[in-house]
Parts: C-alpha cells; structure tokens; sequence
C-alpha cells in the first residue's frame, strides 16, 4: 500500500487501522484504514459529510475514536495528559478557520507554542518565527493581531505557526474552504512548497487542481468509508468505482 | 433626533431598521408628549413637598455646614473601601469557583458548582446576619468591617463565577483546538488562551456587577458599619430630616453608579478593540 517512490522508512509516519466512529446513531467512520508515508502528500476528498474531516482530526484526538487504532510512528496515540500533549506539538495541525488566536499578534500566535511547549527563549522563538512568516510571505504583518489581516494571511500564519513546532507531520482540515477565490492560492502556493520540501502531509481538501499536482497518493471517503485510492493520474482519470466517477462528474467545472 | 451617520454601529442600529418619515413624526410626538408628561410629574412632586412642608430650610439648611459633608465623606469613603475590597474578594474567588467548575475534576466540579449556586442563591442580608450572628457563637471575632464586607463579596462571587463561565463559553472552540493541536496542556491552554479571551468579553458584565455589590453595602447598619448609609442615617435622627437627606444620600449613589458604568464603558472600548472579529 506504501508508496515505493516516498517510502524510505518501512514506519509509516501516521497510520490509521479499522477505525470507527459514531455521532450518536450517525456512523461517521466505517473501518477506514490508512497510512501516510514520510514524505508522502495523501489528499482526502470527498463529499461533505463523507467523514474526511473526522478522518483528519482523529489524528490528533480532537475527535475521539470508538474502536480501531491510531498509530503515530508506530506508536499508539495517547489517550491523555502530558503525552498526549507531546504528540500534539509533533503534529502540525491548520483549519478550516485558521483559528490563530485572536487576542495576541502574529509574532506571538507562532512563538506561543515554541516559548512554553518546547522551552525555547523568546529570543530563539522570534528568530525562527520570523524565519517562517517570511517564508510564508506575511513577516511584515508579524506585529498585528489576526483580525487586521486578510483570511489568506491569516490561513498562512497559521501554517506558520504550525511549523514553528517542527512538525513530523501536517494535517489539513480544508484549509481554503473559509477563503475568499482570490486568496486561495497564496495559500496552495505555501503548501506546495511544503510538499516539494519534503513534508509528510494529511491534506482535506476540494481543491482538485492542488491534488492532482501534488498528492503522491488521493484518497476518496464517502459516508465514513474509503471507497478508492489510488495515484492522482489513477483516480482522476481511471475511477474504478461508480461513487468516484460520480463525484468527479458532479465537480466537474462549467 | 439625531441620526448617527458613521461610528462603531451600536445596538440600536443592529436591532431596528432605520425609520421612515411617518415613523420619525411619531417618534418626534412621542417624545414631545413623555417630556411633557416627565416635567407635569416632576412639578407635581415638588408641589407636594412644597404643601407638605418638606421644602422647609430646616429640613435643608443644615447641608450648609461642613462637618454634615465630612461625615457624609467618610461614610463614603466606608463604602468605597468595602465595595472595592468586596469586588476584590469576588473576583479572585469567582475566578477560583469557576476554573473549580470547569477542570473536569468531578468532585472539584461539583463543590464549585453548589458552592456558587449557593452563593448566588442566597440574599446578601442572610449571609450578613450570618456572619454577624452565627459566626460569633463560635468564638470568631471580626471587625464590622469584615462582618460586611466578607459575605457581600460571597454572595458577588457566585454570581461572578457564572459571568465568567459565560465568557469562557463564548470564546470559539477553534481557540482551544488550536491550542491542544500545538501541544498546550489543559492549564495552560485555559491561562493562555481562554481566559484572556474570556475576561475581555466579560469586563462589562464583571463592573456591572461592582454596582451590586455598592448597592448590597448599603445593609452595613446591620453590623454598624459607618458606610455612607449608616452616617446618612445617623443624620437623619439628629435633624429629623428624613426625605431631604435620603434624596442627597441616593443622589451620590447614583452618580457613584453612573461613575462605574462610565469606566465599564470606557474600559470595555480600550480592551474590547483588539479581538473584534
């Protein structure tokens, strides 16, 4: 299931077994199993309501999971406390709403998690952090609070501020979603580059375009299962299933 | 009337339409007639004081004199230092109850909560005659000071513990994901990121309540304590002057009021801006 081309570590970086989920009488996550290479670019899509963003936030345990296995290098997820808090900060994590945190500067949403998860000095923190907002293209609007910056900056900044943890990996909760058209770009632009270095990414997303030129691998979920994955040229142009090819006929552009 | 034409878009705007012509003739009416009616009551009350004698300068003439203001003053100064010192106690132990209500620790959780709803239950008075009647029975002596001024800021703490709930409630959950997914712990995701939020929303709601604590002082003459009720009311048996020292004495709570509002209002705008989303 890995792929060859990424895979240099037999260990995969995330990997999902047998997962399920309910909300009540809603069955979310149907036995989905998964697993992300280093280095690999996965992309979900899928329908609303599929469960892909479920999916995603399990990773985590932002979303707890019924029955199944979460494994982050191979090792099980924490359930709580400290340790659980410690594969959080490894994990990189960007959202639908950017969520930087309203009341401190920019500067300060990407040196928070550095100056008192991982003790580094403001001096350090400020340093890379700025390292980072230049990379990602919003280092003159460091010393502003989120709600003066465009949704574009803001979805930047916060990938910033994920970075800033040195992530082993990234998930992606359809981070162009909230976006207005013209700024969901800048932000695909940043993720790109992301991918080219190297990163291991989780992405959710409706963007097509972005997965057919960056996922090594696409995973399509419909009502809480994966119904297909496959290469993006595979998926895209040879769906083996009816869902699929339903799916990507009904986005199919004007 | 005026039409606010630019400026932050206040309640008003947000709750009601702008109105038409008919509508501003009505309102022009309206208001016209209630000042009317305002200035008729108003007249009508003076006359009664004026037949019933209350306009007499002996029911006045002593506010003269300025030992009558210097004791009104430190009556004053009594209720502002049990106000504030109340307000403080309410605060810190607000605080302290709702964190307790919220940590997730069960049984921590549920002494908080029935510890604020009886706090927040149970009138002022009670607490007061409590501390002034029961408390002494078993050997605690305090100050009328403390008999005042420790279950004011009781029962404000219960209502506290609920105001600040309500602002940790109202901050977006997405704050606090983003916190745990960079690998903050629960105290420190609630200290750095919550709270802050929280009590920024809060602020006019947490000076609001300063009022009711001044207002809950007033009952100091349970425990004789010279606030500035208890010296008015000594006043009024020296010169018999009931009406005309109660309409002073509600005159300064009032405008102490209106000064508390005022700073809410004031402090609400310096710190409210940073996190309008």
């Amino acid at each position: 299931m890995a792929q060859e081309s990424t895979a240099d570590k037999n260990v995969p970086v995330i990997e999902l077994r047998h997962v399920d989920k309910h909300y009540g009488d809603l069955h979310v996550l149907r036995d989905v199993s998964l697993s992300v290479a280093r280095g690999e670019v996965l992309v979900v899509i899928g329908p609303s309501g599929s469960g892909k963003s479920t999916m995603c936030r399990t990773i985590n345990r932002l979303e707890t999971i019924d029955s199944g296995e979460i494994l982050i290098e191979g090792e099980p997820l924490p359930q709580e406390g400290r340790e659980l808090a410690r594969m959080r900060s490894e994990l990189g994590m960007v959202f639908q709403q950017f969520n930087l945190f309203a009341h401190k500067t920019i500067l300060e949403n990407v040196t928070l998690g550095p100056r008192e998860v991982l003790g580094q000095s403001k001096e350090e923190a400020e340093k890379y952090a700025m390292e980072l907002l230049e990379r990602v293209g919003v280092a003159s609007q460091a010393h502003k609070v989120p709600a003066q910056l465009s949704g574009g900056q803001q979805q930047r900044a916060a990938i910033a501020r994920s970075l800033a943890m040195r992530p082993k990996a990234m998930m992606f909760d359809e981070p162009t979603s909230a976006l207005d058209p013209e700024m969901i770009n800048e932000v695909l632009d940043v993720m790109v580059e992301l991918a080219r270095g190297g990163m291991t990414m989780v992405v959710v997303t409706h963007e097509m375009n972005f997965a057919r030129r960056v996922a090594d691998r696409v995973v399509f979920m419909a009502d809480g299962q994966i119904v297909e994955e496959g290469t993006p040229d595979e998926f895209f142009d040879h769906p083996k299933t009816q869902r699929a090819r339903d799916f990507l006929d009904s986005i199919k552009g004007h | 009337m005026s039409l606010r034409s630019h400026g932050a878009p206040s309640v008003r705007d947000a709750l009601y339409e702008a109105p038409g012509p008919r509508t501003r003739r009505l309102i022009a009416v309206g208001t016209t007639v209630s000042a009317l009616l305002v200035c008729a009551l108003l007249a009508l009350v003076v006359r009664q004081f004026y037949v019933t004698g209350q306009l007499a300068p002996r029911y006045w003439s002593f506010f003269a004199e300025w030992p009558i203001w210097r004791f009104l003053l430190q009556g004053f100064v009594g209720t502002v230092e049990v106000a504030l010192t109340a307000g403080a106690i309410a605060l810190v132990l607000g605080l302290a109850l709702m964190l307790g209500r919220t940590s997730g620790v069960r049984p921590l959780s549920a002494v908080c909560r029935v510890v604020t709803d009886f706090f927040r239950g149970v009138p002022s008075l009670l607490l007061i005659y409590f501390f002034f009647l029961v408390v002494p029975q078993y050997g605690i002596r305090m100050p009328a000071f403390w008999m005042l001024t420790l279950p004011v800021a009781l029962a404000a703490s219960g209502v506290l513990a609920e105001v600040f709930r309500a602002g940790v409630n109202a901050v977006p959950k997405g704050q606090v994901e983003a916190a745990y997914s960079i690998g903050l712990s629960r105290w420190k995701t609630m200290r750095l990121i919550v709270l802050p939020q929280a009590i920024r929303y809060v602020i006019p709601s947490l000076i609001a309540q300063l009022v009711v604590v001044v207002k809950d002082t007033t009952v100091a003459y349970v425990v004789s304590y010279p606030d500035l009720m208890q010296n008015a009311r000594v006043l009024i048996t020296n010169y018999d002057a009931l009406l005309s020292m109660y309409l002073v004495v509600s005159v300064i709570y009032i405008l102490i009021n209106f000064a508390i509002n005022k700073a809410s209002v004031y402090v609400a705008r310096r710190t409210g801006v940073k996190i309008i989303r």
